[in-house]
């Protein structure tokens, strides 16, 4: 079992960062683009949901079932919020990459 | 015709999926089709489904199988107790042969002889399933307890009543081990 404090893994890191960005409408595809959108990636929908999947039985996201949609044809959306301990997931790994990152020349934000 | 092949992903990429997910990847596909299919063409938004569809079957099919791990971690625990078994009925056979009687084979050196053997068998389960030690002893608490509800005369209670403790704990000892010795260092 995972522990809160161990980094994430480079995708789960993105997907957390992109449900954070996304807040109350995170679903599986809102996720995709967000991510294609700041890195260009043409991400699968399947890696998403199996990343989402994952954080989620780490305790790092929770899960719920929305209304039924006609633009899906009548399906529902699965969102996703960020819990407390992806909250914590999310700080850590963020530490562990400024302290790493700390005065390394070329790695200013462009 | 388009329809139709997009119902055929579709159909492909809920076959891939758990029930409980089926619904939001197809309606999250269906919907990007959609904005797709009115931003550029139907040609276009069927094209970008057979990519995704394409690209998500190896991890959905990887995370199908992640999920069936349970079935491994049974069959590592059940070779693990034939394992527990040959052991024990090899020290018996031994101790037999050795004191030229068969019930002198039921004795404490022999359970001292099997306990580190069964620790060694549980810390190599480990290494191939960190939750097979459990599984392990579980069974052999489970064959203990019928073994001695089945009142088989030929083994000694106190011998039933002293495997009951020492082979499951010989068991979780040996996971114990393996966690101890490949634990990470923290600061």
């Amino acid at each position: 079992m995972k522990k809160r404090d161990d980094p994430l893994g480079s995708l789960e890191h993105i997907v957390l960062l992109a449900v954070m960005r996304l807040d109350a409408n995170a679903y599986g595809m809102t996720v995709r683009r967000e991510i294609e959108n700041a890195t260009g990636r043409d991400i699968s929908i399947g890696a998403v949901y199996t990343t989402l999947d994952r954080l989620e039985s780490k305790g790092f996201v929770r899960s719920y079932t929305g209304e039924p949609t006609a633009e899906r044809g009548g399906r529902a959306k699965r969102y996703f919020d960020l819990t407390a301990d992806g909250m914590g997931a999310l700080r850590n790994t963020h530490d562990v990459i400024l302290k790493l990152s700390a005065g390394l020349k070329g790695l200013q934000p462009t | 015709m388009r329809q139709r092949g997009l119902d055929v992903l579709l159909w492909i990429v809920s076959r891939l999926v758990p029930e409980r997910e089926r619904e939001p990847l197809v309606g999250d596909l269906s919907e990007e089709y959609a904005v797709r299919a009115n931003a550029a063409s139907s040609s276009v938004a069927l094209k970008w489904c057979l990519r995704q569809v394409c690209a998500s079957a190896p991890p959905l099919l990887w995370a199908n199988l992640r999920r069936v791990a349970w079935l491994s971690t049974i069959g590592v625990a059940m070779l693990a107790y034939v394992a527990v078994g040959v052991v024990e009925f090899g020290v018996n056979w031994g101790l037999s042969i050795a004191s030229g009687h068969e019930t002198a084979a039921y004795n404490p050196v022999g359970m001292l002889i099997t306990f580190p053997m069964v620790v060694i068998i549980g810390y190599s389960t480990a290494r191939l399933r960190p939750s097979a030690p459990a599984v392990l002893a579980t069974m052999m608490v489970v064959a203990v307890t019928v073994m001695t509800l089945s009142a088989n005369e030929s083994v000694p209670l106190w011998y039933r009543i002293a495997y009951f403790v020492v082979g499951p704990a010989a068991a979780i000892l040996g996971g114990a081990v393996k966690r101890l010795r490949f634990a990470p260092e923290r600061g």
